[in-house]
């Protein structure tokens, strides 16, 4: 399942840079795309704002099948306190583009699977596809405004994959 | 010291395996399963000609025979009872599409969808075919020599059918299993290899000397005969409607979990409804908008004469106890 989550975010990263390149994090002196999967940083003590932070959930596994398929449930976070020039009124208007990019990100609901193991990347057999997002509903934190949406990431497993 | 000894509760199963072999159309004589002497076999290579279909979901039987009492006395009482009618049935769900499962799932001829000409006309089962290149000596089951030009012409990944060129003849078609029924004889050149079930996907492709296609898996059909040709397939197709009935013999297997297994064999299965999809959702947490779709087929049994005392039946169940 990694190379198919790993495979998830770079597709979302690569969409997010193309859809709004203006949106970055400085992390760890380097300034990036602003997605991040929380598993592979540092633990936060307040989720970053401004930011896609992908949180993985459930998994799940059908195996009455010719190749065995795996479901991973994927929590997208994200918060917003506006700007700082509009001091913070445009928080909203903020929220809504991060929904409307991330609902960008998304489309299509399918990409290649790689495997980003090797050095460089080698493209696999199949694509990991995934549904429709679900979307929380809007939460306020004093000037902090937050949303999350669920996906659901789908892909076969590879012979290369079970041999580990 | 105490013999020891288990006795056995209904077997617990998780799935049932399904195995297709090909009936000879020309002279009827259908594929005999006998659970003594095989019925051990790994579920994952059976022994030829038996061809796993991978996984199938719903499998469910349905006895269609009639049985009818004959009376005698005053007042009537039952005597003895009488097979009236001879009939069973068989339904379940591909969980994989190939060659073979559409086939078997249709209620009608299934056909290859052969690369066309360049500016052929459109067909709805395909137009007038790139020319098929001739196999060169020294082909096996799993390596086609070819001219280097031919061999420029197909690329890994792709599928390709190898059959002889149709001269006309007519009754079954297709080798090694029939994939058609011919009444009249027609004029198009390509039509074993429209019908064949001897495909295969091509693993990887060589230019240089020597030249030719590596498939991934062996051809049915195994070394390509003499005048055989390849073509390469964009897909396959089947038509709703027709006269030609898929025959097969047919191998259902439910493992239990102590290792018993119970066999379902029925010598001659033939497709019974018409090609049908069943969609399942995919399982998730959220009510996703995904949906698998599967083949999903409907068979009726036919009878065969069992050579040990000459009764006709359609079907044999098998218990091998766990071992």
């Amino acid at each position: 399942m990694q190379d198919a989550k790993d495979s998830f975010y770079m597709a979302l990263r690569t969409r997010l840079v193309a859809i709004n390149p203006a949106r970055t994090i400085l992390l760890r002196s380097a300034l990036r795309p602003g997605i991040l999967v929380e598993e592979a940083e540092a633990p936060f003590a307040q989720l970053p704002t401004d930011v896609f932070v992908l949180r993985w959930l459930g998994l799940g596994v059908d195996q009455d099948l010719p190749s065995s398929m795996v479901a991973a449930e994927c929590e997208v976070l994200y918060s917003t306190l506006g700007t700082q020039s509009f001091g913070g009124l445009d928080r909203g208007r903020a929220l809504s583009e991060m929904d409307e990019e991330l609902v960008g990100m998304l489309t299509p609901f399918w990409t290649p699977k790689f495997n980003y193991a090797t050095q460089p990347a080698t493209q696999m057999l199949t694509k990991v596809f995934w549904d429709e997002p679900v979307f929380g509903p809007l939460t306020a934190l004093r000037d902090r405004l937050s949303r999350t949406a669920r996906v659901v990431v789908y892909s076969y497993e590879e012979g290369s994959e079970l041999a580990g | 010291m105490a013999a020891t000894f288990y006795l056995a509760p209904a077997p617990v199963v998780r799935r049932v395996r399904g195995y297709f072999a090909p009936v000879n159309r020309g002279m009827a004589t259908p594929v005999l399963f006998d659970p003594a002497e095989m019925g051990r076999f790994s579920l994952d290579s059976p022994p030829a000609p038996w061809v796993s279909l991978g996984w199938i979901r719903n499998f469910a039987r349905k006895a269609a025979s009639k049985t009818a009492p004959i009376l005698t006395g005053i007042p009537a009482a039952v005597l003895e009872q009488t097979r009236e009618t001879l009939d069973a049935q068989v339904s379940f769900q591909f969980l994989s599409w190939t060659k073979l499962t559409m086939a078997l799932a249709t209620g009608s001829q299934h056909m290859n969808l052969l690369v066309p000409a360049a500016g052929s006309a459109p067909q709805a089962d395909g137009g007038v075919a790139a020319p098929a290149v001739v196999i060169q000596s020294g082909a096996s089951a799993t390596l086609l020599p070819l001219a280097s030009a031919d061999a420029a012409q197909f690329s890994a990944g792709q599928v390709v059918s190898v059959d002889v060129d149709y001269t006309g003849q007519t009754g079954f078609v297709g080798s090694p299993v029939s994939g058609a029924y011919v009444k009249t004889a027609l004029t198009d050149v390509d039509y074993a290899r429209r019908v064949t079930f001897n495909v295969a996907t091509v693993a990887s492709v060589s230019t240089s000397a020597p030249a030719g296609l590596t498939l991934a898996g062996a051809l049915p059909g195994g070394i390509p005969a003499t005048g055989m040709k390849v073509q390469a397939l964009a897909g396959f197709v089947d038509r709703e409607g027709g006269s030609f009935f898929q025959e097969w013999s047919a191998l259902f297997v439910m493992e239990g979990a102590q290792g018993e297994r119970i066999f379902f064999h029925y010598p001659r299965l033939q497709s019974m409804g018409s090609a049908a999809e069943a969609v399942s959702p995919l399982a998730g947490k959220q009510s996703g908008t995904l949906e698998r779709v599967m083949l999903a087929g409907d068979f009726r049994a036919l009878p065969v004469t069992d050579p040990l005392d000459g009764e006709r039946v359609v079907c044999y169940r098998s218990y091998l106890p766990a071992s």
